[in-house]
């Protein structure tokens, strides 16, 4: 009996077309993906393979979801084949199993849906043999297959997946029969997998997170997040730890809800529900009457079209307001919505405050996809709902125009979702309120609606209307609905093409900044709304030419139906907003691709490649150095323009005679440069090269001075969101964008291997190597690349009355004059051709310490934070002063600016900060770590570590500037804090930054000295690194190591220093016992594996003793991952806690390791709860729960 | 006075299948019958008529109105009752004919009011009017069907197949209630049951496969077959001798044994008797023999 369910569950399924459908769809999916750089799933980087296991895994994983879809279509079928058919009453009645039938269509449907996962490996396989044969992609990028990489997938994801999944639907369609059910029920397990993660975003739930996550997509990222591309092209999922006991977990729960719908399941029909049947009216007989049947004259005028259309779309909204999918999705937005909002917005395991613009884009973020979904699936309902109800004939006899019957089912779409979003505002607004925050903008939302949302719902809905018109069947329709969303742009990515024109209802992005509301892309988007608005309406339009107000059979009768359609009154208008439409196209188009050209992707990587070509040559050519700058920039913050007039002096700092200067344009500007007695002898507005010969060479040592006019016009409105950094209130450029660069540029050139080899370009080495005694490579520094040495400048800078500008150093006067206002700055101390140009309406926060002016410019509606960057600066700077040196500037300035960017960087005395962090974020509990602290005294630690000394342009360069800056910032808040395991608190993302940033490296991970400006090294690995260093030599002597370091270097002109040179200040400093561990956190990539195995406590008197046994391990990685076990001979700490959440530490001892099993035993006053190794967290291990065990008592 | 007059009306569907062959047909006000089985084209005729359905060719004109070039005048003078009629889920009896009325240009709302109010007492479904028309029973939800078809002045009223299912007394109510439609109005009834016709229309036309098979009065087609029919019980072995030496035009069963009818200008013998023809019998001889009859 289960024999015949199952085949007859699984042998019709196999003949379907259906199967192979999607069979084919994730084999393709998965095929480009792999063979190709434009598809991506998950996406893969540098040495992971692109077929290796983990990007399989990532394509079982991220097609769960979809998959899902497909076996709810399967079990659901399986359910209700039957009874859908009309079937059951007789099948029913027929002598069979329970257990046959139930099993054996439940386990046909589970086979079924497993099937177009093996698309997926088919797909690979054929991909990854295609593309190095047709040379898509590079043979190297391949590897192996090995049988577990398929089979441990199918097994622990795919089955188990289906299994639970389809559990649910089964038990859905069988308890409900109704196939909407069951599409709902899917969508809650979808939904309940994000929400769960969302909930358990945070580093430290992120177990229960891999726990809880239905498909096991979270529990794989955990449990291979430090995976290095070694591991992750050799490593199948295995069939332990976490991802075992997320499996068990869910089969299990798949298990009990199988048995429990099979119990539940029964052979007797389930009664449809009796229908509350109207009582019939006592009918009183109906005579014939003397009077004839009343009338009533219509009135068939102007007006009447227009209430004809507000009934229409009066009963068309209410459909939908009504309709129980719309209710279910409306209620998981909420939902999901609610989730979001009282998560609050993260960083550093800190809030940031509920700001108007947070909630409004998280409202977008959330909930978009519903509204997509409402509106895919309203649009089939609303054109279909007369013919589904059958009252088409009624309706379409009855004098109405078929457009505004079509304009108002659009209508309706709208202002459902509308509806919807409104509501989401409000609740927006409530979780402002519920955190205490007032400041709540109504025009914040409502623009953003209005210009964000509204424009989508408006062309999303003519679209699918028209596609539900021009279809014949309401699910091809919604087939070619989805289809459009998810094929289109990835075709566009295929074809290279970026416009606006083509991405349907594309715009530019908006992004709104508290400094400078929507900003430039503001025009842009307007215009691109306009366009696709009015497309909407031919879309539309077509949709009311196309309308089957008769019944039409064939294509051929369509069309001549359409051309009836088309008379005087209806061509006319239709021509008109065509007409309408190709101006609008014309306006974009000039604006977008004539003024405001750009280049697409591929066109910017021929570039590169062209540039590297035609002009390596000169790379490393001998050019002056400038020596003294003086610059006018005149900013005009409305009109966003920006004027530049700039004198150098440049230098022959070389021993041989210079006969030719070279310049780097950048192509947005307009430059003229004028050096006296030189010609133009080259001249390439492609590749924005010029290079002018001097008559007579400049000898070593001679100087020559040269003048330039550097013009940004705005003009227009481009494809893109446009320039962020020339703004209406928030302007921020910097000497790059300003000055042309000098010499060859090999920061352009393309440095993916794969990308270079494309285009015959060699490989490219990332830096030039670091090396012992350096000769003439120390001669550049990696901040303004042999541009420059030390250099005098001074600025004036101009901007409208209303606004501050401000350039590095002191001012020295401001003025104004008519309406606009001069700042002329001069910067006191020679210091590296490092400037930035900053224009807004600040307010000014000012204190002086110790004869330095700290002043925090910011926008006046962040005022939250200021006194606390005020102290931060202040304290940084007391810390530096007394370890490493005098401060060398007469201020220290905190400066906003606009969120288009998410950063703080340093410039002399300067330091630009973003409005996205810092300014905005709730410090009101001092108990959690402080951010700005981190962030402030980490850029004005750069005013020593970047402004004072700064290095060679090689590997370990950055090692010197960022991984010093993070150790001053760390021993700030250190010496601050005063708690070891706050700073254990806070350092645990720095070595989630380290370990997660080595597992993505796309080329070689590096030790901390030979760091290639790869940001985990520097940031994450040099935090980690030096305070495991201060916590082992002691802080001061790191410190005298760092001043001492300084000292050889401060504002010397080169040879700049390198990692060596630090490292030759550090080894005095390091006792011998220690030199060990100078190599290991240095100069090789160290890995340690602790292990608490057992701890038990026992009185001795007075005091507790505890005996602890551990397993210690030392790891040597090379620069591809790969580990090899190295001899102990370590200090390691071992402590006790006296609570369970390890605030208390009691004691701890650090003690010698040369076993990889030790015992120890150790005595507290206090009694202690859990016994740890490494309890303060100061080397670096990737799996560290097993450090700490609860203390067993004898 | 209202006038139809539907010239060389054809139709043919992709599929080969001749909906409408060559219909020609003049109707002025009154009741006007369409009789005709199953799939012999009345509904395409129906819908042609209604706007809703174009003709290859041929032309129907209401008074001045060309039905196919002005669909939007046609539509303002058409009431139309379709032969499934189905309707919203979530809408209300009083929400469905106010919609409909809208649609049909009564703008005014309490023009709209008062005239609702006055369909849905005329049809006895008033105190039902806040009711969901989903859960109606068919002969209620059949009302409302007329309500929505009497709304405005309609010149031209089509209703297609509508007793079809109903109960008897169903039947009769809405009999009388298309009875009081006014006299200069053109109703058209289209149906496959006999007595409709008869109790009903003063002129009719019967169809078969696409094509008029008989236009004119009842009583007159009637008369045509007077004396002519005869009737006689027989054993159900006799069945197939007497359909191939007699003109049968219908046979039933009557209390459990077959009676046949047969068409004969004399008297057949052998036990037939004559019997009053009626329009069933005018009915099965057309559509048995029309491509004998000249129209």
């Amino acid at each position: 009996m289960f024999k015949e369910f199952f085949l007859k569950e699984l042998i019709p399924g196999l003949k379907s077309p259906m199967v192979w459908i999607f069979f084919g769809l994730f084999g393709l999916l998965a095929g480009a993906a792999v063979a190709s750089d434009s598809v991506q799933i998950g996406g893969t980087i540098g040495n992971i393979h692109k077929n290796s296991p983990d990007v399989i895994t990532t394509f079982v994983l991220v097609l769960s979801i979809f998959g899902l879809l497909i076996a709810t279509a399967f079990f659901n079928n399986a359910a209700l084949r039957d009874v859908n058919n009309g079937f059951s009453e007789i099948m029913f009645s027929l002598p069979i199993k329970k257990s046959g039938y139930f099993w054996g269509r439940f386990l046909g449907a589970l086979i079924l849906s497993t099937i177009p996962f093996l698309g997926i490996f088919l797909g690979v396989i054929i991909g990854s043999t295609l593309a190095p044969i047709f040379d898509w992609v590079d043979a190297e990028r391949f590897g192996g297959y090995e049988v577990s990489y398929f089979l441990n997938n199918y097994l622990l994801f795919i089955v188990p997946n289906m299994f639970i999944g389809g559990s649910i639907i089964f038990f859905l369609a069988h308890k409900w029969k109704s196939t909407i059910v069951s599409f709902v029920g899917a969508l809650v397990i979808i939904i309940f997998y994000i929400v769960s993660g969302n909930l358990l975003s945070d580093i430290e739930s992120q177990d229960l997170a891999a726990l809880v996550d239905v498909f096991g997509i979270r529990t794989n990222s955990v449990a291979t997040q430090y995976w290095t591309p070694v591991e992750k092209n050799t490593l199948a999922p295995a069939f332990e730890g976490l991802i075992l006991y997320n499996r068990l977990i869910w089969v299990g729960i798949a298990l009990v809800i199988s048995a429990i719908s099979y119990h539940l399941f029964s052979f007797t029909v389930k009664k449809s529900k009796p229908k509350k049947k109207e009582e019939e009216a006592v009918e009183k007989s109906q005579r014939l009457e003397v009077e004839r049947v009343r009338t009533w004259k219509g009135s068939f005028e102007k007006g009447l079209g227009w209430k004809q259309f507000v009934s229409f779309y009066r009963i068309n909204t209410e459909s939908i307001l009504k309709n129980n999918v719309f209710k279910i999705l409306f209620l998981f937005s909420v939902i999901l919505l609610f989730v979001e909002l009282l998560q609050g917005y993260e960083y550093y395991g800190l809030q940031s405050y509920p700001l108007t613009y947070k909630i409004s884009s998280s409202i977008s973020d959330s909930t978009s996809i519903f509204i997509l979904i409402i509106t895919v699936f309203f649009s089939g309902e609303l054109v279909w709902r007369d013919r589904i109800n059958n009252i088409h004939e009624v309706i379409n006899a009855t004098p109405h125009n078929s457009f505004s019957a079509l304009a108002a089912k659009a209508l309706s779409l709208i202002t459902a979702s509308s509806l919807l979003y409104f509501f989401f505002i409000i609740m927006g607004i409530i979780a402002q309120l519920m955190q205490g925050f007032t400041k709540i903008e109504l025009d914040v939302y409502f623009l953003d609606f209005a210009l964000s949302n509204l424009p989508n719902y408006i062309a999303f809905s003519a679209l699918f209307i028209f596609i539900q018109t021009v279809m014949t069947n309401r699910y091809i329709g919604y087939f070619l609905s989805i289809l459009i969303l998810f094929v289109w742009d990835i075709l566009l990515g295929v074809l290279d093409a970026s416009s606006n024109m083509l991405d349907f209802a594309g715009a530019p992005f908006l992004q709104y900044s508290d400094m400078n509301g929507f900003g430039p892309g503001l025009t842009g988007s307007l215009w691109f709304n306009i366009y696709w608005i009015l497309f909407g309406f031919i879309l539309l339009y077509s949709a009311g030419i196309f309308w089957p107000r008769s019944v039409v059979s064939g294509f051929k009768e369509r069309i001549k139906v359409a051309r009836g359609a088309l008379d005087k009154t209806t061509f006319v208008p239709f021509i008109g907003l065509i007409g309408v439409w190709i101006l609008v196209a014309g306006f974009v188009f000039y604006n977008t691709q004539v003024l405001n050209p750009y280049l697409s992707g591929d066109e910017r990587e021929e570039l590169s490649a062209e540039y590297e070509k035609q002009l390596k040559k000169y790379d490393g050519i001998p050019q002056p150095k400038v020596t003294d700058l003086k610059i006018n920039i005149d900013i005009y913050p409305n009109e966003r323009d920006v004027a530049v007039n700039a004198k150098l002096k440049l230098v022959n700092k070389t021993d041989v005679a210079i006969d030719s200067l070279h310049f780097n344009m950048d192509e947005s500007w307009e430059t003229s440069i004028a050096i006296s007695n030189s010609k133009l002898v080259y001249n390439d507005d492609y590749l924005d090269y010029q290079i002018y010969q001097l008559e007579k060479a400049l000898q070593p040592g001679e100087s020559i001075e040269i003048e330039l006019e550097n013009k940004y016009i705005t003009n227009g409105f481009p494809n893109g969101t446009g320039n962020t950094s020339i703004i209406n209130n928030g302007t921020f450029l910097n000497s790059f964008g300003v000055l042309p660069g000098m010499g060859y540029n090999n920061g352009i050139e393309l440095s993916d291997k794969y990308t270079r080899k494309k285009y015959d370009l060699k490989p490219k080495k990332r830096m030039p190597e670091l090396e012992d005694s350096c000769g003439e490579n120390c001669m550049v520094n990696y901040l303004s690349a042999g541009a420059a040495d030390w250099v005098t400048m001074e600025t004036v800078i101009s901007t409208s009355s209303d606004q501050i500008a401000i350039a590095p150093g002191s001012l020295v006067k401001d003025w104004t004059e008519g309406d606009r206002s001069y700042f002329n700055y001069k910067v006191d101390e020679p210091s590296q051709l490092f400037l930035m140009f900053m224009s807004a309406r600040y307010e000014v926060a000012r204190e002086k310490y110790n004869g330095i002016d700290i002043e925090i410019y910011y926008d006046k509606k962040h005022d939250y934070n200021i006194d606390k960057m005020v102290d931060a600066t202040r304290r940084s700077i007391a810390y530096y002063e007394k370890n490493f040196g005098k401060y060398y500037h007469k201020q220290a300035r905190i400066i906003e600016f606009p969120r288009y960017a998410t950063f703080a960087q340093a410039f002399p005395g300067t330091m630009p900060y973003s409005e996205a962090f810092g300014f905005i974020i709730d410090l009101e509990d001092e108990t959690e770590n402080n951010v700005i602290d981190a962030v402030i005294a980490h850029e004005m630690a750069h005013q020593w570590w970047a402004h004072q000394e700064v290095s060679a342009n090689m590997q370990g360069g950055t090692m010197l500037t960022e991984s010093f800056s993070e150790y001053s910032s760390l021993m700030v808040m250190k010496n601050d804090l005063n708690d070891d395991m706050r700073m254990t608190d806070f350092l645990k993302y720095d070595y989630q930054r380290y370990l997660r940033g080595r597992s993505g490296e796309s080329q070689n991970e590096l030790p901390l000295y030979k760091v290639e400006n790869q940001q985990y090294i520097h940031y994450g690995k040099g935090s980690v690194v030096l305070y495991s260093l201060q916590d082992y030599i002691g802080e001061d002597k790191v410190n005298l190591a760092l001043k001492s370091f300084l000292e050889e270097f401060r504002y010397k002109e080169p040879p700049y220093p390198t990692s060596n040179d630090f490292l030759r200040h550090l080894d005095p400093h390091v006792p011998d016992s220690m030199k060990y561990l100078v190599d290991d956190l240095f100069k090789k990539i160290t890995l340690y594996d602790y292990r608490m195995k057992e701890a038990s406590l026992k009185m001795q008197g007075e005091q507790y003793e505890v005996t602890m046994t551990f397993e210690a391990r030392k790891m040597y990685a090379d620069t591809m991952g790969i580990e090899t076990s190295a001899q102990l001979h370590e200090w390691v700490d071992v402590g006790v806690f006296a609570d369970e959440d390890r605030e208390d530490l009691i004691a701890y001892k650090r003690i010698y390791v040369d076993e990889e099993n030790m015992e120890y035993t150790m005595y507290v006053d206090r009694k202690p709860l859990k016994a740890a190794i490494d309890p303060r967290r100061v080397v670096i291990e990737r799996i560290i729960k097993d450090n700490v065990l609860t203390i067993k008592e004898e | 006075m209202a006038k139809l007059v539907i010239t060389d009306l054809s139709k043919t569907y992709p599929n080969g299948v001749k909906a409408l062959d060559n219909i020609n047909l003049e109707i002025s006000n009154g009741m006007f019958g369409l009789l005709g089985p199953n799939g012999a084209g009345k509904s395409s005729l129906m819908r042609t008529i209604a706007t809703l359905q174009e003709a290859d060719s041929g032309s129907i004109m209401l008074n001045d109105i060309d039905v196919e070039k002005e669909p939007r005048k046609l539509r303002q003078a058409l009431g139309y009752l379709p032969q499934e009629f189905g309707v919203y889920p979530n809408i209300t009896a009083y929400g469905l004919l106010d919609h409909v009325a809208v649609l049909k240009g009564i703008t005014s709302g309490s023009e709209r009011k008062e005239m609702i109010t006055y369909l849905l007492n005329k049809v006895n479904l008033f105190d039902k009017r806040n009711k969901k028309v989903k859960s109606f029973s068919g002969g209620m939800k059949q009302r409302v069907g007329i309500a929505q078809a009497l709304i405005g002045s309609p010149q031209l009223i089509i209703v297609d197949e509508p007793t079809a299912g109903s109960d008897p007394g169903e039947r009769n109510r809405f009999h009388n209630l298309l009875a009081d439609v006014g006299e200069d109005v053109v109703v058209i009834l289209s149906t496959h049951i006999v007595d409709d016709v008869r109790e009903l229309c003063n002129n009719m036309a019967i169809m078969n496969n696409g094509r008029l098979v008989y236009t004119g009065s009842p009583i007159t087609v009637i008369d045509e077959l007077r004396g002519q029919v005869w009737r006689k019980a027989i054993e159900r072995e006799q069945l197939q001798s007497h359909m191939d030496n007699y003109r049968v035009i219908s046979n039933k069963m009557v209390a459990g044994k077959p009676q046949i009818h047969v068409l004969s200008e004399i008297n057949p013998g052998e036990g037939f008797v004559s019997i009053e023809p009626n329009l069933e019998d005018v009915f099965f001889n057309k559509i048995h023999f029309s491509e004998t009859t000249n129209v």
